[in-house]
């Protein structure tokens, strides 16, 4: 799960004109909160546990005390600033090698993130991992020899693929409806185990940034409002006049 | 069809039981858990054997984070906060202390500046602050003591047990339009604490339904308010220092309506500007949006703000009707702090200290309250006497008549006040009475059709898209977001007054009174006045304004679903 700033913030860009300023808001990515959601339905329908991992900057851990508020039993913390600045291949890499002990049988990732929107983590994550992996999942269920998933394709197609476990799945918002936190449940969520990963731990796992960013503007408005004036009559032919002869649409 | 917000009865609700809970994670709820903790803290290093823990202390913060809901000016006079964390100067946000400061008087095109600051006013040693930035710094800390913030829940509902409060019932989440639970519906918990404390800044809901029920105002002034709308802009470096304050009197308003704006220079040229508009004005068309966009037109303003960028827009009632117009401030299983209770000094425009000290006392007396096990009116009543013998009631004494003194007009006002200056805050009378302002406002039967003197700020501005904006485009940048699917939290007791009666007699002033454009008359044909009420509740920025200044009473703000609300990122 990550981190992002909320959707509506203010943004203003850092002096180097490569990312925005930290001090914005910050929400849960959304695609990351159906993602969460969908993990606590399979937990209750098929048992297990459900571990919650962000890697970020310290102010990440609220997303990780949401989650476990929820219902996740434990966290994974992968905490430096200088996780921000990754790429999603060394973003999975760090990753990949948190997790290496772990036994998971299914991974959840969000579609895509709000920010930077690569929509890659999750894929190279199951690609580091070996594991296969399907996007843009719409609904799980578990069969004989493993999962059947439902893909979003465009124009309101859907795709069933059948696949073995452990696999990635990217999740798609509207998967599910989410839940709310509980009184209880965030009261429980502080005495949940959080497990926090330096990225020195990591460090030897990772490479070069193979994406960077170059330049982050804002963009130029660039639209043009024209009021035509005059009797309905006499808008009505300089409009088409104006469709015809200058925009070339009529 | 409107449906309003209830707690959807018939459900079962969680229970939990708490020692205290606050609701509100403003200055004074968070001052108030902070010292609550310390004292526990001390407590347990003085007493290894009889551990007091802070499990069962919670915070109530209806914002989706700590701050979120927080706007004021904002200067704070450090006072309050040297006496809660004497250190507060290592790492509390303050943006810049004030070096200088201005008082004017504005006519439509000029101004003078007054000759000297007066007392009142002189800032020196406060500091310019984003009460959202100190906010989410003092709630950081309370964090840290093991006691729980839960943010995104609303107190709804006050418990009762006879004359006693028991406790508190949190929102409902996941209730449709129509008022039917969701398939995710949570029912709100019943928190069934032994102290109840209500810091939910002006106006508070529940604070509004215990004065109701116990008709705790009986004896004190009715308390009076001013609707602050505020912006934050940055601006050209050079335009203003910082750590510069000007307050400034006169236009847009007349003599006859009171009120003022400030101008603050903080850091990194972000400039907090608002205009302060009283809700006790005449013109049912008054709009204080309105109100603060003419001012901007000042030239003065103007020629600051120009070529700069408007970067963050809210609104928040406060509440100056002063010493006079406190309730009681404790009770059978409660206490009141804050702005709930009107700590809030209108002479200096400054309560957060206020605030903070009142619940530094009202933990003082929860903490012995918990270690006697007795929470009744005549422990909790230590609170009454504590506010009384301290610094609050000094400062708050001094100006007890001030606002009264002007419920006639700017010239009665400032003779009063000269007076008071020199009587020790009495004037002609050691207790000036009150009137609520709603009650002020004037049919329009009984106004000029033109809007006469006060004309040039009626109805809604329109806004030059540089240095004026019309309303939504200010909404915009206050960050405001609700749940769309929910009841409607403004509770309208009888839409037919608004259809048949307001309409025709004050021309629904809840389309001008709201800074964020919740109210709308819509064309409906069916109804005799062709116009019927609308409501847009996700606008809401939660200020209280239409809850105090509609005419006949009749609307009743309570919190939405838990998390909704305006997002005040460095206000």
């Amino acid at each position: 799960m990550k981190q992002v700033p909320q959707k509506d913030a203010p943004l203003k860009l850092n002096e180097s004109g490569t990312w925005i300023r930290e001090d914005v808001s910050y929400e849960v990515n959304e695609p990351d909160a159906y993602a969460l959601e969908e993990a606590l339905r399979q937990r209750e329908k098929h048992k297990g546990e459900v571990v919650v991992i962000t890697s970020g900057p310290a102010r990440a851990q609220q997303v990780l005390r949401e989650a476990l508020a929820k219902g996740a039993d434990r966290a994974i913390h992968l905490e430096d600033d200088k996780f921000v600045g990754l790429d999603a291949f060394n973003t999975a890499k760090a990753i990949a090698a948190a997790i290496k002990d772990e036994q998971f049988d299914l991974i959840f990732t969000g579609l895509q993130s709000d920010d930077y929107g690569y929509a890659q983590t999750g894929v190279i994550l199951a690609e580091l991992l070996g594991w296969p992996h399907a996007t843009i999942i719409m609904q799980i269920e578990k069969n004989e020899t493993g999962i059947r998933v439902k893909r979003e394709l465009e124009a309101g197609f859907f795709q069933f693929v059948d696949m073995p476990t452990p696999a990635v799945l990217t999740i798609q918002s509207g998967i599910n409806k989410l839940r709310y936190a509980t009184l209880i449940g965030i009261k429980q969520a502080k005495n949940k185990p959080l497990r926090k990963v330096s990225l020195a731990e990591v460090q030897s796992a990772l490479g070069e940034n193979l994406q960077k960013i170059e330049k982050l503007y804002i963009p130029q408005k660039t639209k043009k409002t024209e009021h035509i004036e005059g009797a309905p009559a006499e808008i009505a032919k300089k409009l088409v006049d104006k469709l015809r002869n200058e925009l070339r649409v009529l | 069809m409107l449906v309003f917000r209830k707690p959807i009865e018939g459900v079962e609700r969680p229970q939990m039981p708490a020692d205290v809970v606050i609701v509100g994670g403003g200055p004074a709820g968070m001052a108030c858990a902070l010292r609550l903790s310390q004292l526990i803290d001390a407590h347990n290093a003085a007493h290894p054997d009889s551990q007091l823990s802070k499990e069962n202390i919670y915070v109530l913060e209806k914002a989706r984070e700590v701050g979120q809901h927080c706007l004021s000016g904002a200067l704070l006079d450090p006072r309050a906060i040297a006496e809660l964390l004497p250190d507060f100067k290592k790492d509390a946000p303050l943006d810049a202390e004030v070096t200088k400061e201005a008082v004017y008087f504005f006519t439509e095109k000029s101004k003078f500046k007054f000759p000297i600051t007066p007392p009142f006013l002189r800032d020196h040693g406060n500091y310019v602050i984003s009460l959202n930035k100190f906010v989410k710094w003092l709630g950081s800390k309370v964090e840290e003591t093991g006691i729980t913030v839960f943010t995104g829940f609303a107190g709804s509902e006050l418990l009762f047990d006879g004359d006693r409060v028991i406790g508190v019932r949190t929102d409902d989440k996941g209730v449709d339009k129509e008022g039917h639970p969701k398939s995710n519906f949570e029912p709100g918990y019943d928190l069934q604490a032994k102290v109840v404390i209500l810091a939910e800044g002006p106006r508070g809901s529940l604070t509004k339904d215990l004065i109701k029920k116990f008709d705790l105002a009986k004896d004190a002034n009715p308390q009076t308010y001013g609707v602050g709308v505020k912006e934050l802009w940055e601006v050209p470096a050079g335009r203003i220092a910082s750590g510069e304050v000007i307050y400034t009197m006169g236009w847009p308003l007349t003599t006859r309506e009171y009120g003022g704006a400030w101008i603050y220079g903080s850091k990194d040229n972000i400039v907090s500007l608002g205009f302060v508009t009283g809700l006790d004005y005449g013109d049912p068309r008054l709009d204080p949006q309105h109100v603060l966009q003419e001012f901007k037109k000042h030239p003065f303003v103007t020629k600051l703000l120009a070529g700069g960028k408007m970067i963050r827009y809210g609104a928040k009632a406060m509440p100056y009707g002063g010493w006079w117009a406190i309730p009681p401030v404790a009770g059978n299983g409660w206490m009141i702090l804050g702005d709930s209770a009107g700590f809030l000094n209108s002479a200096r425009l400054k309560g957060i200290h206020l605030a903070i000290k009142s619940g530094m006392l009202a933990a003082e007396t929860a903490f012995e309250a918990l270690q006697k096990d007795d929470s009744s009116a005549a422990s909790l009543g230590e609170f009454q006497k504590k506010v009384e013998s301290s610094w609050i009631k000094d400062e708050l004494w001094k100006v007890r008549n001030l606002h009264q003194g002007f419920e006639h007009g700017m010239f009665a006002g400032m003779f009063h006040t000269g007076l008071q200056m020199i009587t020790g805050g009495r004037g002609l009378n050691n207790r000036y009475p009150a009137t609520s302002g709603y009650q002020r406002m004037k049919k329009l039967s009984n106004l000029p059709a033109d809007g006469g003197a006060e004309a040039h700020m009626l109805g809604p501005a329109k806004g030059d898209g540089k240095v004026t904006f019309d309303k939504l485009t200010d909404l915009y940048h206050s960050g405001t977001k609700h749940e769309e699917d929910q009841p409607a939290h403004l509770v309208i007791q009888d839409t037919n007054v608004c259809n048949e009666r307001c309409v025709k007699e004050y021309g629904s002033p809840c389309q001008n009174f709201c800074p964020a454009n919740v109210y709308e008359m819509v064309d409906d044909s069916s109804q005799p006045n062709g116009k019927r009420i609308s409501l847009n509740p996700s606008n809401c920025v939660h200020c209280k304004t239409c809850d105090i200044e509609d005419p006949y009473q009749i609307i009743n703000w309570v919190p939405p679903e838990g998390g909704g609300g305006p997002n005040y990122d460095g206000m």
